[in-house]
């Protein structure tokens, strides 16, 4: 009789730990594919941020500074790797493109250009998207760190190497309002 | 103080968190400071929006799906018990015949019964989650369209399919001035997002996505799926209670004279479930749906982020006075206010589908704040 409990008991603890090891695992899966999406909309902006520079240009003929940051920006985030580098990248991108579009609205024969409205409203869209997908990302890594950290899944995450991931978030010194030049 | 940060171009609020107005594109002043993502919240309560991320609505959440599955519990009470009654009358009905000694309280004939009407709201229950979506679409009279065709709808549609983590879903447009939107579909990675031209044209970019956030939470939260499930055992429990009902007026007269004492009381209380069961499980089938309505809402503020809009939709819906001419009874749960005004206006009832605006409106500036 005791034999039997200790094995129901033995047997018990197996199936929970099974059951939180596969927990860990679907996790830090859900984080990996929460970055994907990420990378798939800040790839999506790279491409259609020349476009839009491109029609700007003969419209923003005094802007040649702003659109030029644009396109050093972009650059620049296009290098970044992983998510703590990303983060100051897209967070400077996301400023300049601000100002850019802040500016865009001084001139009507731009806003006027079906190309132009389209680009826009893409551009918006993918600037919501990544805003979306982070916020997603950061949900699924606050879930998986607290497995992580939290007993008693904490042990299996030290056995089989579990790390804590990186939140995707902006930096304080980045965090300003975008100065609006209009002449 | 970034809740709702207002465009400096056109005035228009705009979600915390958005880098560029909803309305004209223009950036936003708060284009650089952090989503008020739940990680920054638990470890800081001064963050922008803070309460709201980390706890308000995931506690509303959880609450509201507690009360579904108790909800939910009761109706399988109902169903099993009217399966045990007939069970238990038809055994006795035989027993009595035979002379036989009758347990009206341990009869294996009710447990049959009970288990038969478990078993075939089960199987209905497949049935209707393997091909009931189909339909749900073509009554509402709703076309899906291209991504050419409606680029916003489409874009807003996948920017909240972003959020909640899911694929996106099919986008259709219903061809009515009215304002409404309804979502559907069993499982969330095959669902589906529909609104009236009404709607398109009536909200700004940022309320039209509260609207599909909200539908968005229907699909995520499987409200669709315990809806179909539970409509069924309703739809069962009055099958089945209005079938003991006809039989007992046949049966009960043929074999009137020799009645037991055990018998005749079972057949009192099979008479009187027979009545009250389908009226309380069309009660508990319309207290889970104002429930998941109130869900939807909290998951849509979790989704956009931004109690505002939502508010401002769900006032602009409200106000509208123009009626839904393509609605269907059989669906009118699924829509995101009740399409047919007479039941709209007595909203406190009862049977309502929805909860009355004014309440979800409260709920939603209540976790505002």
């Amino acid at each position: 009789m005791f034999g039997w409990i200790v094995l129901a008991l033995v047997g018990g603890a197996a199936l929970y730990g099974v059951a939180l090891y596969n927990g860990l695992v679907a996790g830090r899966n859900q984080v990996g594919n929460g970055w994907k999406q990420i990378d798939v909309q800040l790839k999506r902006r790279y491409d259609l941020i020349p476009n839009l520079v491109e029609v700007a240009k003969d419209y923003m003929s005094y802007e040649q500074e702003t659109l030029k940051q644009v396109v050093e920006a972009r650059t620049m985030a296009m290098a970044a790797r992983g998510p703590a580098q990303a983060s100051v990248a897209e967070a400077q991108l996301s400023g300049v493109l601000g100002k850019f579009f802040a500016l865009a609205e001084s001139y009507p024969d731009l806003k006027a250009n079906q190309t132009v409205t389209n680009l826009m409203e893409e551009l918006t869209s993918t600037e919501n998207k990544i805003a979306f997908a982070r916020q997603h990302y950061n949900d699924s890594v606050m879930a998986q760190n607290n497995r992580v950290e939290q007993f008693p899944s904490v042990l299996l995450a030290r056995a089989f190497a579990f790390g804590p991931h990186d939140y995707f978030t902006i930096p304080e010194s980045e965090i300003q309002p975008v100065k609006v030049d209009l002449r | 103080m970034a809740a709702a940060p207002e465009c400096p171009s056109c005035g228009v609020a705009n979600p915390a968190g958005q880098a560029f107005c909803s309305r004209c594109g223009g950036a936003l002043g708060a284009a650089l400071r952090p989503l008020p993502a739940a990680p920054a919240a638990a470890g800081d309560p001064a963050a922008p929006g803070g309460a709201l991320a980390a706890t308000d609505f995931r506690g509303a959440a959880r609450r509201n799906q507690q009360n579904t599955w108790r909800l939910i519990i009761i109706m399988v009470v109902i169903g099993g018990l009217l399966g045990y009654l007939v069970g238990a009358v038809i055994e006795s009905a035989v027993r009595d015949g035979q002379g036989a000694a009758f347990d009206p309280f341990g009869s294996a004939g009710g447990l049959a019964g009970a288990a038969v009407m478990l078993a075939a709201g089960l199987a209905w229950t497949v049935v209707a989650l393997a091909w009931g979506d189909r339909i749900v679409l073509s009554l509402a009279g709703a076309r899906e369209v291209g991504e050419d065709a409606e680029p916003v709808l489409h874009h807003v549609v996948e920017e909240m399919a972003i959020a909640a983590g899911v694929a996106k879903p099919r986008v259709a447009v219903i061809d009515s001035p009215a304002l409404n939107a309804f979502a559907t579909g069993m499982r969330p990675d095959r669902s589906a997002v529909a609104v009236t031209r009404g709607l398109l044209a009536a909200l700004t970019r940022s309320e039209l996505q509260a609207v599909v956030g909200h539908e968005m939470g229907h699909v995520i939260n499987l409200d669709i799926r315990y809806g179909t499930a539970v409509g069924i055992f309703v739809g069962l429990i009055a099958l089945v209670a209005d079938g003991a009902l006809r039989i007992l007026r046949f049966g009960g007269a043929a074999r009137g004279r020799d009645r037991r004492r055990g018998s005749g009381l079972l057949m009192i209380l099979l008479i009187l479930f027979a009545i009250l069961a389908p009226l309380a499980a069309r009660l508990v089938q319309m207290a889970i749906s104002r429930q998941r309505e109130y869900l939807a809402d909290a998951t849509a503020v979790r989704l956009t982020r931004d109690p505002h809009a939502l508010i401002g939709a769900l006032e602009k819906l409200g106000g509208s006075s123009i009626p839904f001419g393509n609605a269907n009874r059989a669906i009118q749960h699924l829509f995101i206010v009740n399409p047919f005004r007479d039941f709209a206006a007595a909203a406190g009832a009862l049977m309502a589908t929805h909860p009355p605006l004014a309440a979800r409106l409260a709920r939603l500036h209540a976790l505002k704040g």
